[in-house]
């Protein structure tokens, strides 16, 4: 098992509401994922491929863009919608991690929700710990 | 436009790490901003113009997968200096806020950034949209 198989799975333990992992190429192709069974919002494969596409051209451009300027080392990506979290971090120059999170509101909310708050430190903090392992 | 006024005025005075505010139209070009007094540009406005505008566009992309995922909320793009917000206003405009990144001085261990309340963000956000102006 390659250390970024290791990373997916590692997340998928870390906590239920990640329903979905993959690490994709910079041209947006899936070289692993996991997917949790009983996860409720169910995005199709080809949708996640066309996403994975768009973020690993707009993922280029972040890392320009954090060369060219003085805005430190570029991290993390998140998209959040009604349904979902869309995370995205760079893991090296050719690799990409994509995690969708459930972001329906609990059953318990009172108020407004605005959906579910992300540990990235976490998130970031397993993805340093694997980027230490030796291929 | 009072409204977007408003809007930026709520967003600087919620949150002193808040460092740059502004709105966007459909397009992505820049309409209203405000910066907060005494903080330097770390990029310079013209680059931040085009960053605008490239987050109006990822928008424009995200919403053709809504029937799977829903509405946009708000982005979060995440360096290690500054955080960059975008949030989709309800009549295609934009709004754009960076958030200084930088580790308190207390951090012991590894940084990953600072907390931003969203949730109190996009309820300045839906409270400033719910106002007639």
């Amino acid at each position: 098992m390659s250390r970024y198989e290791k990373l997916l799975h590692m997340l998928m333990d870390y906590d239920s509401a990640i329903m979905f992992t993959a690490i994709g190429d910079t041209s947006g192709n899936i070289l692993w994922n996991t997917i949790r069974d009983d996860s409720k919002v169910q995005v199709p494969l080809p949708e996640i491929k066309k996403t994975l596409v768009h973020e690993s051209v707009d993922w280029i451009t972040r890392c320009k863009i954090e060369d060219s300027d003085d805005l430190g080392r570029a991290m993390y990506h998140i998209a959040s919608f009604e349904k979902l979290k869309q995370i995205t971090v760079p893991l090296d120059a050719f690799h990409l991690l994509m995690v969708y999170v459930d972001n329906s509101p609990l059953n318990k909310t009172k108020t407004k929700s605005y959906g579910r708050y992300v540990e990235m430190g976490k998130i970031m903090s397993i993805v340093d710990f694997v980027n230490t392992f030796e291929e | 436009m009072e409204k977007y006024k408003q809007l930026l005025n709520m967003v600087m005075d919620f949150n002193e790490s808040v460092r740059f505010a502004a709105v966007s139209d459909s397009h992505g070009q820049l309409l209203w901003n405000s910066q907060r007094n005494g903080v330097s540009n770390i990029v310079p406005i013209e680059k931040t113009k085009s960053t605008m505008s490239r987050s109006r566009s990822e928008w424009d992309n995200y919403a053709s997968a809504s029937e799977h995922v829903g509405n946009g909320l708000y982005s979060i793009t995440s360096y290690s200096k500054i955080k960059r917000i975008t949030i989709p206003l309800s009549d295609g405009k934009m709004l754009f806020i960076s958030v200084n990144n930088k580790p308190m001085k207390n951090a012991k261990n590894t940084s990953y950034g600072h907390l931003v309340e969203m949730g109190e963000i996009l309820s300045i956000v839906e409270f400033v949209e719910s106002q007639n102006f």
